[in-house]
């Protein structure tokens, strides 16, 4: 009887210890956003101060609404400086769309501020 | 005479005319991986990178949190106890290609600058990178090799068995023509 006791509680253990270990990736999309906000606000933010947005805004899961400048096979631009990076093929025709996504910092090159693993929410 | 002077003066403004390829998308990879130990690697495809076809000068930033690792403990692991990325969001490189011009399609040049990563600048010194130049991109690729001692990142003993000391970073960019 012990032994089999034993036997389960590290067979609990183990189980633990793998789930904890090979744990799943963050899902961006089922995340609730921390902000909602426009591109040209977001832009501004960041303009203004970029440090301490960058600081405000990393890692955090965020809902931008804006306007597509630029669209390519994986990225598109948010008017007028935010660059968003997709994990599938972009398909949308809209111009006026609502992104969510994860911010991954500030662009000092470019002047951009970047996400990824971003999606276009339905309207 | 004055079409000479809309010549000259004209010719003046391509001159300084900075000839800038861009990218957005760079690849930059690395790993740290030990035989027979699960693989430590990570991957970000969301590098910007600039070169000034003029002079070689060749710029690249990385945010940290971009690197993406197959196993999401380890990516939690490399930001917060290694690279820590919300104290140091970005990894960039500055420097210049020796000798380089757009006059040939194909070739290899040398690359030195200073990397910076974790908050620590490291001059590398004469990379190895193939261009590839046709119309208005240009393709670059290498791959050189770094310590995490450099960067002052300590890997605790009880898993430096796992980890390598030696990081190799491997970094491909297409570059466009603005």
């Amino acid at each position: 009887m012990r032994k089999w006791i034993i036997l389960i509680a590290l067979l609990v253990l183990g189980i633990f210890a793998y789930n904890y270990i090979y744990q799943e990736h963050r899902n961006i999309q089922d995340e609730t956003p921390e902000f909602v906000v426009t591109a040209v606000e977001l832009s501004k933010e960041f303009s203004n101060d970029p440090k301490a947005s960058e600081r405000k805004y990393l890692n955090k899961t965020i809902v931008i609404n804006g306007i597509i400048t630029e669209q390519n096979e994986n990225d598109l631009i948010l008017n007028p400086n935010i660059f968003c990076q997709f994990e599938q093929k972009i398909t949308t025709n809209d111009t006026v769309v609502q992104i969510k996504g994860r911010v991954i910092g500030y662009d000092d090159l470019l002047e951009e501020i970047k996400l990824d693993q971003c999606n276009i929410l339905p309207n | 005479m004055k079409y000479l002077l809309y010549f000259l003066v004209f010719m003046s403004l391509s001159v300084t005319a900075q000839d800038k390829y861009i990218t957005k998308t760079g690849v930059v990879q690395f790993e740290a991986s030990v035989p027979s130990f699960e693989e430590v690697a990570a991957k970000n495809n969301a590098v910007t990178g600039i070169i000034n076809a003029d002079n070689g000068e060749f710029a690249a930033l990385a945010m940290v949190k971009a690197f993406r690792f197959k196993n999401a403990l380890m990516e939690e692991h490399f930001n917060e106890n290694y690279a820590e990325s919300y104290l140091y969001p970005k990894a960039t490189f500055k420097g210049t290609i020796d000798g380089f011009s757009l006059k040939t399609e194909k070739t290899t040049y040398k690359i030195t600058g200073e990397l910076n990563f974790h908050g620590v600048s490291k001059t590398i010194s004469n990379i190895d990178i193939t261009s590839v130049h046709k119309n208005d991109t240009i393709v670059i690729e290498g791959t050189f090799k770094v310590l995490a001692s450099d960067f002052n990142i300590k890997i605790p003993k009880i898993v430096s068995n796992k980890i390598a000391e030696e990081i190799v970073v491997n970094f491909s960019f297409e570059l466009v023509k603005q």
